[in-house]
């Protein structure tokens, strides 16, 4: 009798432990388990996010093991080239007689210690920029020169957890890149006003509650 | 039955009503209460119908719209004659003989709505119908043509979405966006996603945050964080819709069916993020600032009494393109992707930084992620 009972009570267990497992419309125990599972099968969709792109125009890099998009940078500086007018050596274009240019540029980056123009430019070489060590970089890939020192957030950004994707969500990546939405030569953002009131505001002004 | 009783008594109408002064059954005292006149503009039409599904409930609080309806004879009989004056309007206008081809067409579109299935059951011939009739029917009401699509879900396609809260700084711009992209009513001020400034050193405290700033941002002190419609992968709202006008999407998207939804607001009840939202009122957009580039599912104009919420624009999100509240974003604290795509920068985020969601514990698994930086 008591065998009886035993065998019918790990039959139950059996039945419900069996069943636990199964929940019957999902076929997953958790949100990353199905994840995992379906992108194991993953192939890429047909559609592209160039259409988005606008007038974009997009270069290519690669660092590391990520290869995305990013917007083509010469073609938007005014001024570019900059041996139009740096014909002639700095000490001569800086003296009295001579016509003032970049006077909107104050360098709010860092302090005097770290950073000043030469930093980043090359008085012999005005067309490209430069490395801490005296390297050559182009203008089209100014974020290496902002990767020397924020290492963090050009780790984040290769992966996309920083900055701003351009277009659609679909392949193939665009992402802006540091100067897009940082001035170079003043880097952090100021505070402005919210571009909308929140609704409750909006409720409270009516009844005359709130300016 | 406005006393302090808080159980349910059926009131089959023994005790003899008191008569409101000078007035119908239906209980207004002035304008008609539907059931007088015969010859209803259009509009008044659509008044009607929508007054005879949720009427009064408007105006009354959660244990009065349950349990304090009178059904006496006259007030169903009222009911029922409001739905049936719809049909038999539409009937009598497209078998008329001098009722003109506009019209005629437009009570055939009606008609045929009116007795549609659920979208979600709809095949994709059915649906292309659907979506077709709509257009028409805007274009035979306002004279302006829309774009309204019934794109399915993408195989290979999971929506997913990481929101940075180091990085959001309180601007508003998703929610002007989000309001412009999805046609949401501007009168009640309809916004699918809250901003809540929070102080520093506090924590997650939704009850001491502040969803209601208006001063220059980011504050001192403070960070902010932004909420919408998480879409869930294990839902609650869609387990209590009892009409079925609510589910998941295969590529993870929660949507409505407006013209299926009763308005009954079990939803709104069981999301634990407040995620969705009621049209009290007949929304309003105006005529120019009208996106007409639409989906069925997503930002067409919806009705007086159906429940509405973000669903990641997937009027966008299907062509590949991002959310508008992502592309508006000015600190790039939202990103948005595929979390198939092992290569996709949304996978990136969720595999390389701390993520965590909201009420984890309660088995719900929304498909959005916050992080810091």
């Amino acid at each position: 009798m008591n065998r009886k009972k035993d065998i019918y009570i790990l039959a139950c267990l059996f039945a419900v432990t069996f069943y636990s497992c199964k929940h019957g419309e999902g076929e997953y125990h958790s949100l990353h388990d199905k994840i995992e599972a379906e992108s194991k099968t993953y192939h890429d969709t047909t559609m592209t996010s160039e259409a988005f792109f606008n007038d974009i125009k997009t270069i290519e890099i690669t660092e590391g093991v990520h290869t995305f998009l990013i917007p083509e940078r010469k073609g938007q500086i005014k001024s570019y080239a900059c041996i139009e007018c740096h014909t002639e050596s700095l000490d001569k274009l800086k003296s009295k007689d001579m016509k003032k240019a970049h006077w909107d540029i104050n360098l709010v980056h860092a302090d005097k210690n770290t950073m000043n123009c030469a930093t980043c430019h090359n008085g012999n070489d005005m067309n490209n920029l430069n490395t801490l060590t005296g390297n050559t970089v182009d203008f089209n890939s100014s974020y290496k020169l902002c990767a020397q020192c924020h290492s963090s957030q050009f780790e984040d950004w290769k992966g996309g957890a920083h900055g701003k994707r351009i277009g659609g969500w679909v392949p193939p990546r665009a992402s802006f890149t540091c100067v897009n939405c940082h001035n170079p030569h003043s880097p952090s953002f100021e505070t402005r006003w919210p571009s909308r009131f929140n609704t409750e505001q909006i409720e409270e002004s009516h009844e005359g509650l709130a300016q | 039955m406005s006393d302090n009783k808080k159980w349910y008594s059926l009131d089959l109408n023994f005790k003899k009503k008191k008569e409101t002064s000078g007035s119908c059954g239906c209980g207004k005292t002035s304008g008609g209460c539907g059931s007088h006149n015969n010859e209803m503009t259009d509009d008044a039409f659509l008044e009607a119908a929508v007054n005879a599904s949720i009427g009064d409930e408007v105006r009354k609080d959660g244990f009065d719209q349950v349990f304090d309806v009178k059904m006496d004879r006259r007030s169903a009989f009222k009911k029922l004659t409001a739905s049936l004056l719809i049909g038999a309007g539409a009937v009598s206008t497209s078998c008329s003989v001098v009722t003109g081809d506009d019209s005629k067409e437009k009570a055939q579109i009606d008609w045929e709505e009116q007795f549609k299935g659920n979208y979600k059951l709809m095949s994709d011939k059915e649906k292309k119908g659907t979506v077709e009739r709509l257009m028409r029917s805007y274009e035979l009401r306002t004279g302006k043509n829309i774009s309204m699509t019934s794109e399915n879900a993408k195989e290979d396609v999971l929506f997913g979405y990481a929101f940075n809260i180091s990085k959001c700084q309180g601007y508003m711009d998703c929610v002007n966006a989000c309001i412009e992209e999805n046609n949401q009513d501007r009168n009640s001020q309809m916004q699918y996603i809250r901003i809540h400034e929070m102080k520093d050193g506090n924590g997650f405290k939704f009850d001491e945050a502040d969803d209601n700033y208006y001063h220059e941002v980011p504050a001192e002190g403070h960070f902010y964080m932004g909420t919408q419609c998480f879409h869930c992968d294990n839902p609650p709202c869609v387990e209590v819709c009892p009409v079925q006008a609510t589910w998941r999407e295969d590529d993870g998207l929660v949507v409505i069916d407006y013209d299926w939804c009763v308005g009954c607001r079990y939803c709104m009840a069981a999301c634990p993020y407040d995620g969705r939202r009621f049209n009290w009122s007949k929304p309003e957009v105006p005529e120019a600032e009208i996106n007409k580039n639409q989906h069925y599912l997503g930002n067409r104009m919806r009705k007086k009494g159906v429940m509405e919420k973000c669903t990641f624009c997937v009027q966008r999100s299907r062509k590949g393109q991002n959310p508008a509240c992502v592309e508006a974003c000015p600190t790039g604290a939202r990103i948005f992707g595929n979390l198939l795509d092992p290569n996709s920068t949304i996978r990136w985020v969720l595999e390389n930084k701390k993520v965590f969601r909201l009420k984890e514990d309660l088995g719900t698994e929304p498909k959005f992620w916050y992080f810091m930086d």
